[in-house]
């Protein structure tokens, strides 16, 4: 499934407004934003949506996943878009995991829980909040919305910070260790990435993540920056082969990284990170820039390339 | 005190679904509580009249059952005791509510997520490794050295 959805619900005390495009996203944040009441007048809209009362606006039919149905439904229909309360006891299952990768399904999520086992987008975590006095309208913000995607708890010196984490072990470590000669470590995975900050001696943390995927580890992550006596700085891209695209390096269509959801299709990809690391991939084939994940090509450190890709940071780099 | 078992958690006496099991089990004196009257109030903005009615700002005159999930888990975790409780069902604006209720009795609650609490000093063990942790940040701290959401 591809594309990206407007999703209007409302009854005459509450209106819902969502936008949703990607494979997944999730909706969490204060108890009592309307969260669950959502998923009651969408259950109670799809019982009876003439005689209900409740109005659904979508281009493509949305339905709720409970323990009962899930399985049916993911397997019968296509190109829907499910929601499933938390509390669901399903969510946390690799079977439930499998089930959604390269489903030709979008599904919302409403859960607190960090979810490891599913590869979402620190992008498409949102909360709702009130878009009146009145508390009627509820639209979804994100949650981690800072521009750019650079979240930080002190205003550190990003641009010479005294470590470099990275997410990546290969291609994308290599790269930032030829940016930052001597500071650069791998966490070897998302995973392992909260423990490295915990266990860094540095005072100038600066964090490196695929963004597309890394929104399991994004809640405790923000706890340690936002507690840490330490400067932490997470950048969050989509991912490191994004910014090659974004760099210009690479002819690529610009619809392709502005309007992603159009091409990133949820059957083929779980997360917009397999989509780019694909696209990248493809075009560079055979190439003097043959992109592998693995192995960073030196064609993309050589002095004029290694500033193209870092004028896509959001920070200048110290010369 | 309050006592946080973090990440998985399946024994008997586990809720995984506060916000249904409260529909069907909540007792009607819990309701004519002040601090259930307070959760309400501060949680959902709305006014909890009694067992049968709650006046919300937004959705009128309810049925108690359709209170937010968190001020249910909360109501639960005050009053009945034989039960722990989910609480990645509340979000932080219920953490000061944990910790008071902390204050009066002993608790237990599981999370799967790090909650913030907005106090900066408590008292909070941890049931997996028995730690007491005072801030926010020895608690994440924590979380992830002993890798306790892994």
């Amino acid at each position: 499934m591809v594309g990206r959805y407007d999703i209007e619900l409302y009854n005459n005390k509450v209106h819902y407004h969502l936008n949703i495009k990607r494979n997944i996203t999730v909706l969490r944040g204060d108890s009592a934003s309307g969260k669950s009441e959502f998923i009651r007048l969408l259950s109670a809209y799809n019982a009876n949506p003439e005689s209900s009362g409740i109005t659904l606006i979508s281009e493509k039919a949305c339905s709720v996943l409970t323990e009962e149905n899930w399985k049916l439904f993911i397997e019968s229909y296509n190109e829907r878009i499910f929601f499933i309360d938390e509390g669901n006891t399903f969510l946390a299952t690799e079977e439930f995991a499998k089930a959604v990768k390269k489903a030709d399904h979008y599904f919302v999520i409403i859960s607190r829980e960090r979810l490891p086992q599913l590869s979402y987008s620190v992008e498409e975590i949102y909360g709702l909040r009130e878009g009146d006095e009145a508390g009627k309208y509820r639209n979804a913000t994100r949650i981690y919305n800072e521009m750019y995607q650079l979240y930080n708890n002190q205003l550190g010196n990003i641009a010479e910070p005294e470590v470099v984490i990275t997410e990546d072990s290969n291609s994308g470590c290599e790269f930032f260790c030829e940016v930052y000669p001597d500071k650069c470590i791998s966490a070897g995975g998302k995973s392992n990435i909260q423990g490295k900050i915990v266990g860094a001696k540095e005072n100038q943390i600066l964090t490196i993540v695929d963004g597309a995927a890394f929104g399991p580890e994004m809640q405790a992550c923000m706890e340690l920056i936002k507690t840490s006596p330490k400067s932490i700085s997470l950048y969050a891209p989509e991912s490191f082969e994004y910014l090659i695209l974004k760099s210009g390096l690479i002819e690529v269509p610009k619809d392709i990284l502005e309007e992603t959801w159009n091409y990133a299709d949820s059957k083929e990809f779980c997360s917009w990170e397999e989509y780019y690391t694909a696209e990248l991939s493809d075009r560079t084939r055979n190439g003097v820039g043959q992109y592998s994940k693995k192995k960073l090509n030196k064609y993309y450190i050589t002095k004029g390339n290694l500033d193209k890709i870092c004028k896509c940071l959001p920070w200048k780099m110290v010369p | 005190m309050l006592t946080i078992i973090f990440g998985d958690y399946k024994d008997a006496n586990y809720i995984s679904n506060p916000d249904m099991f409260f529909d069907n089990t909540y007792e009607d004196k819990w309701l004519e509580s002040d601090l259930a009257k307070d959760i309400v109030k501060d949680i959902d903005k709305s006014d909890l009249e009694g067992p049968n009615l709650v006046v919300s700002p937004v959705l009128g005159s309810i049925p108690v059952t359709r209170i937010s999930g968190g001020a249910k888990t909360l109501i639960q975790i005050a009053f009945d005791s034989d039960h722990i409780f989910n609480a990645s069902a509340c979000g932080d604006n219920c953490a000061k509510w944990l910790l008071k209720i902390g204050n009066d009795k002993d608790i237990v609650v599981r999370m799967g997520h790090v909650m913030h609490f907005p106090e900066e000093s408590f008292d909070i063990k941890i049931a997996n490794t028995g730690d007491i942790v005072h801030t926010p940040y020895e608690l994440v701290e924590k979380v992830i050295t002993e890798g306790l959401l892994d």
